[in-house]
């Protein structure tokens, strides 16, 4: 599953185990047992989540004494919390509003970077390092910080209650514009001046050489992008009243200080809006990882 | 330079403009009741009257002292998961992805999750009193809130900056260990003479980069203990976002943010220089 990253220097050690002195093979069997027991200790809770979405919400805490197999293993399945949360509790309205504006998000925030990154990467000008510190450092402070002066020159302007309102803030992200510039600058030169000398543009130059030879990290900034947004709570607790135009994280924190919807719930609507990030993170985790840990080693 | 256009544009509304308002906002005071309140001049009296509020130095304290606790830890456990998950050991990615997969769940599911189960007759409770232990208040205790809230960001944290190790580490890998192993160098010196400092430049980008978020720590905050109780959780976000919306506070809010910011701003320095250490 996450074998991808797995360097090849490590599988072929495996099968040389088998011969090793029984000390080798005891500390294999400690290190797995630990191994397996992190593991349990993560991703127990998610079960118990998983497990209690698919019961009657009251089950939750009351099978918990006395304490047994049942306590996580649900004695009803239902899908009840499901059904609630599609219907009545329109969550799958929110979950769409979080779609768009993360979506909308990344495409904006794409179109901003790429050539913001360009220019401080491949073109010639005074003053470029300044502006790109100032574009990475100013976009990397977390948008919390500035959040609550941000909402005020947004209501000013109208944007809340909106969806630009929600999209804006995100679209800038400081780790984008970084990876994407060391990216283009490993694009060898010779390729754009014989661009250059072909007639294309610099606009072209951009879309059709360096676009297309870093697409690992045009993946990493997406998922940077849009993870950022996915997650977002405090600006859209700022900015949007209207329910129709809330997205899933609020709605769902909604649920928990409002006691007449139960744990059950909960649950299932808290594992709904993990679903979109576990398979994005599932799929990219190599390219999303790799470039930050390895940035400015190239 | 129509390529940097808009990028200078959105970081002049999204961050210069709402900077600048909020450091020209913190010097004035507010003066009167609701729509006939002015703003008036008042020099640094904001930044005095919170730098004198024994409850804002409480919570910059407690803000400063949750960091230093919390991301070492995190960092030093994630880095022990990693290290684990990198060694031969049957089944290694499935082990890998059980811990990866709560850094899938958003932090405001994560708050839920051990809100619920911590709760005074959640499953926690349930299992310590099977061991044979009391129950315990967690959220409602204020000697046990803070450390509740930390136990909320790490069960979503250490996986996610685990991954970010691994990446490290199998960079690391290899050549070297095959080299120490022909040696005969034990494990654990393996890991202290190569390891470790090959991994420097990782661990402390993480480390900082967990700093940067862990500073502005709000949701669970706001959402299980509304910084209580007695103040026990307030860190500075919360403190900013209180008293902006619920005291109708705006200056001071502005005054606590810019705080805050500043402090943003010289890690977030670290962080680049360190990003861009080896150009």
């Amino acid at each position: 599953m996450t074998e991808a990253t797995v360097p090849n220097s490590s599988v072929s050690r495996v099968p040389r185990v088998g011969r090793q002195h029984p000390q080798k093979i005891l500390l294999t069997v400690l290190l797995t047992v630990l191994a397996v027991l992190v593991a349990v200790a993560f991703i127990l809770p998610g079960v118990w989540m998983l497990l209690g979405s698919l019961r009657p919400g009251n089950e939750v805490i009351e099978s918990v004494s006395p304490l047994g197999w049942h306590t996580l293993f649900p004695t009803s399945w239902t899908l009840d919390n499901y059904n609630a949360l599609f219907g009545e509790l329109r969550f799958g309205r929110s979950m769409l509003n979080s779609l768009l504006v993360a979506f909308a998000s990344v495409v904006l925030g794409l179109a901003i970077s790429v050539p913001a990154a360009y220019a401080v990467s491949v073109l010639r000008f005074p003053g470029r390092e300044a502006v790109f510190t100032v574009l990475v450092v100013g976009f990397m402070i977390p948008f919390e910080a500035i959040a609550i002066p941000l909402a005020q020159v947004f209501t000013d302007w109208h944007l809340n209650n909106s969806y630009l309102g929600l999209i804006l803030p995100g679209i800038g992200n400081g780790l984008a514009i970084f990876n994407l510039r060391q990216s283009f600058r490993g694009v060898p030169r010779s390729l754009r001046e014989a661009a250059f000398i072909d007639g294309a543009s610099e606009l072209r130059i951009m879309t059709e050489i360096y676009v297309p030879l870093s697409v690992t990290t045009l993946i990493n900034s997406a998922l940077l992008i849009f993870l950022a947004q996915w997650s977002s709570y405090l600006w859209p607790l700022l900015m949007i009243s209207d329910e129709q135009r809330q997205v899933a994280p609020i709605a769902i924190a909604r649920t928990y200080t409002d006691t007449g919807v139960n744990f059950g719930q909960m649950f299932g609507g808290t594992l709904l809006i993990s679903v979109v990030p576990a398979l994005l993170l599932l799929v990219g985790q190599r390219f999303f990882a790799r470039s930050i840990a390895t940035s400015g080693e190239r | 330079m129509l390529f940097l256009a808009p990028a200078l544009l959105a970081i002049g509304l999204l961050r210069i403009v709402p900077f600048a308002g909020a450091a020209w906002s913190t010097l004035y005071k507010r003066v009167g009741i609701g729509l006939l309140a002015e703003q008036r001049f008042a020099g640094l009296s904001n930044y005095i009257t919170l730098l004198r509020d024994p409850l804002f130095r409480g919570t910059l304290i407690r803000t400063v002292v949750f960091n230093l606790i919390l991301n070492p830890v995190q960092i030093a456990l994630a880095m022990g998961v990693a290290v684990l998950m990198t060694r031969v050991i049957p089944l290694r990615g499935l082990w890998r992805t059980a811990v990866f997969i709560p850094c899938t769940i958003p932090l405001v599911g994560s708050s839920i999750a051990w809100g619920i189960a911590l709760r005074g007759d959640g499953p926690i409770n349930g299992i310590l009193q099977a061991l044979g232990f009391g129950p315990q208040p967690f959220f409602t205790s204020p000697h046990q809130a803070l450390a509740s809230i930390m136990l909320v960001a790490s069960w979503v944290g250490i996986g996610y900056w685990m991954l970010f190790l691994i990446g490290g580490l199998n960079d690391v890998n290899g050549e070297l260990y095959e080299a120490a192993g022909i040696d005969g160098a034990k494990t654990w010196r393996i890991f202290w003479h190569i390891t470790l400092p090959m991994m420097k430049r990782p661990l402390l980008f993480v480390l900082v980069a967990d700093t940067v978020a862990n500073f502005v720590l709000f949701i669970p905050v706001q959402l299980l203990t509304n910084g209580g109780p007695q103040e026990s959780t307030t860190l500075l976000m919360f403190d900013a976002y209180r008293r902006t919306y619920n005291y109708s506070q705006p200056n001071l809010g502005a005054t606590s943010t810019l705080i805050l910011t500043l402090i943003m701003l010289v890690i977030v320095a670290i962080q680049f220089r360190l990003l861009n250490d080896e150009d």
